[in-house]
């Protein structure tokens, strides 16, 4: 798998999630997505932006977009050096959701997205990798 | 008719009896409606024919000596070199599609055979390639997809039955990305004909998995979100148990036994109802 | 930079609040304050949240609308969403938002039909 091109915007304020929303617009348009699955990139986007500085304070977004055996995909990556998250398994159960006020939502945002990592470790920091790939 | 190239590589045509079968031989060349031009090992151009005129739209004379990445789009900076490279390796590319820059920016579809030409002594000294435009077949091909496309459309259509009712009928099971466009289309059906009830009947489904049933509730979910009433009519034993075991709720999704069931109540909430001849007569008696 | 602002009116009885496309942070939060503003000035029957030109909702939107619309109705008033996009509503629904609820309305003028009938024929068992 090759990546075509790659970017990365700082998350340091609430602009700054606004900016990872138009981004991700920009990119997911630009690689022709529908318009459901623009709509639910740049709110995965919103989400995992929105964790980082509501949780952390500051991080980065990574872009890239992918090239994998002629299938062309959207890759984000937010990336921080937060306390990390002590129980990724609990926060992956579907309950702790965004519309209660608490958690992260990650359960919400795998639905959206086709791929889903999640690095963390506590005291050092935490990555969380999505991926979406362009329906034929 | 002149041959317009450089190429060192018609020592092999000499072989052929004659200048005469030399000069057939270009003729073929020259006239075939496909690209066809020689470049050396590293990519410069040597000869170039009709069709590639023709396809390209740079002329001969514009095109002889120059490299041949001239036509190649930006997006694809190594792919000359890596074809290139297999030349040199005594390898033949065959069919491989790509696309090129014409000479006045448009972007074609082109089907490329590349292979090695030899000197006399079997050295590869350069590469022909020959290029078939495939735009027009791209085109059907998308369209046949655009047809396939249309025909599983079908099979989960989106009716309107009435004036603020749209109904569809559930066939078999969906597959995630079936799904995905069949919300999509029953969305956008419910919007585009300003409904206020959608009928999503199951009658016609004995049994469903786990994830069907995941995608009939967030259908049903999203309608409700768009602001319209979903309404799940003839659910079989089977479906409620999968619905009860996925921890679903029934009671927060209106339910009926029945299409015509559902139908009623969805005229009830248009605050119509259903009078009969027989009561017309009835009422017009009593006045 | 895009539109930011917040289109706010009374129309008889009504509060009609039409959003940008993708309103920021502190967009979203003074909708909170202004509805709140004009209940107080106005008392009116309810508003009607129009949200046709939303292009992307995410949590935060989600709940200060849920929010909003609580506070509406401890102030006398219902709330009704309208206008939420197709692809809004398949993803809202797949991250899981609910809106608390509210009513919707596929239109602002079905919303105000809605309000218009103090007992709408939406319960149906």
């Amino acid at each position: 798998m090759s990546d075509l091109a790659r970017g990365n915007i700082p998350i340091k304020s609430e602009n700054d999630i606004v900016a990872a929303r138009r981004v991700v617009r920009d990119l997911a348009t630009q690689l022709c997505f529908g318009v459901t699955d623009v709509t639910r990139v740049i709110t995965a986007a919103s989400e995992l932006a929105r964790n980082v500085f509501l949780y952390v304070g500051a991080g980065v977004m990574w872009w890239s977009i992918l090239d994998q055996c002629g299938e062309v995909g959207l890759e984000l990556t937010f990336e921080d050096h937060g306390a990390g998250i002590p129980d990724v398994e609990q926060a992956m159960t579907p309950g702790y959701s965004t519309s209660r006020g608490l958690g992260l939502g990650l359960p919400g945002v795998k639905r959206l997205m086709d791929e889903m990592e999640i690095h963390t470790e506590v005291g050092k920091g935490t990555t969380v990798m999505v991926r979406k790939w362009l329906r034929k | 008719m002149a041959i317009r190239s450089k190429l060192s590589g018609t020592a092999a045509l000499e072989d052929v009896e004659g200048v005469g079968s030399q000069a057939f031989l270009a003729s073929i060349v020259e006239c075939s409606d496909d690209a066809i031009y020689g470049k050396t090992l590293d990519g410069t151009i040597l000869s170039w024919n009709r069709g590639a005129e023709r396809i390209y739209g740079y002329s001969a004379g514009e095109m002889v000596g120059k490299p041949v990445s001239v036509l190649v789009p930006a997006n694809k900076p190594d792919e000359v070199p890596a074809i290139l490279e297999r030349v040199k390796r005594g390898e033949r590319v065959s069919h491989f599609e790509t696309t090129r820059v014409r000479k006045d920016g448009e972007v074609i579809d082109l089907s490329l055979n590349v292979s090695p030409i030899r000197d006399a002594s079997g050295q590869i000294i350069g590469a022909s390639t020959t290029a078939r435009d495939v735009t027009e077949q791209k085109k059907m091909r998308e369209a046949l997809t655009e047809r396939a496309k249309e025909i599983l459309d079908v099979s989960t259509p989106v009716l309107q039955v009435w004036e603020g009712v749209v109904v569809a009928p559930f066939i078999g099971t969906l597959d995630t990305q079936r799904a995905q466009q069949f919300m999509e289309r029953l969305l956008d059906k419910i919007v585009q004909t300003n409904s206020a009830v959608a009928l999503l009947d199951v009658t016609g489904v004995p049994a469903i998995d786990t994830r069907t049933a995941q995608h009939l509730i967030e259908t049903i979910t999203s309608v409700r979100l768009l602001g319209a009433q979903a309404i799940l009519t003839g659910v079989r034993p089977a479906i409620a148990q999968t619905l009860a075991h996925l921890g679903i709720n029934l009671a927060d999704v209106v339910t009926r036994s029945s299409l015509a069931a559902g139908l009623r109540v969805a005229l009830d909430i248009l605050n119509l109802k259903i009078i009969t001849q027989e009561d017309q007569a009835k009422g017009a008696q009593s006045l | 930079m895009t539109n930011q602002n917040i289109s706010l009116v009374k129309v008889r009885n009504t509060l009609l609040l039409t959003m940008p496309a993708d309103p920021d942070d502190v967009t979203v939060t003074t909708l909170q304050e202004e509805v709140l503003g004009a209940m107080e000035k106005y008392r009116p029957k309810g508003l009607v949240l129009d949200i046709s030109g939303v292009e992307t909702l995410d949590s935060f939107f989600a709940r200060t609308i849920t929010e909003t619309s609580r506070m509406v109705t401890m102030m006398g008033g219902q709330t009704v969403i309208a206008g939420m996009r197709p692809s809004v509503a398949i993803t809202a629904t797949q991250l899981g938002l609910t809106m608390g609820g509210t009513f919707t309305a596929l239109t602002v003028d079905r919303a105000l039909d809605l309000l218009a009938h103090p007992h709408p024929r939406r319960r149906i068992r």
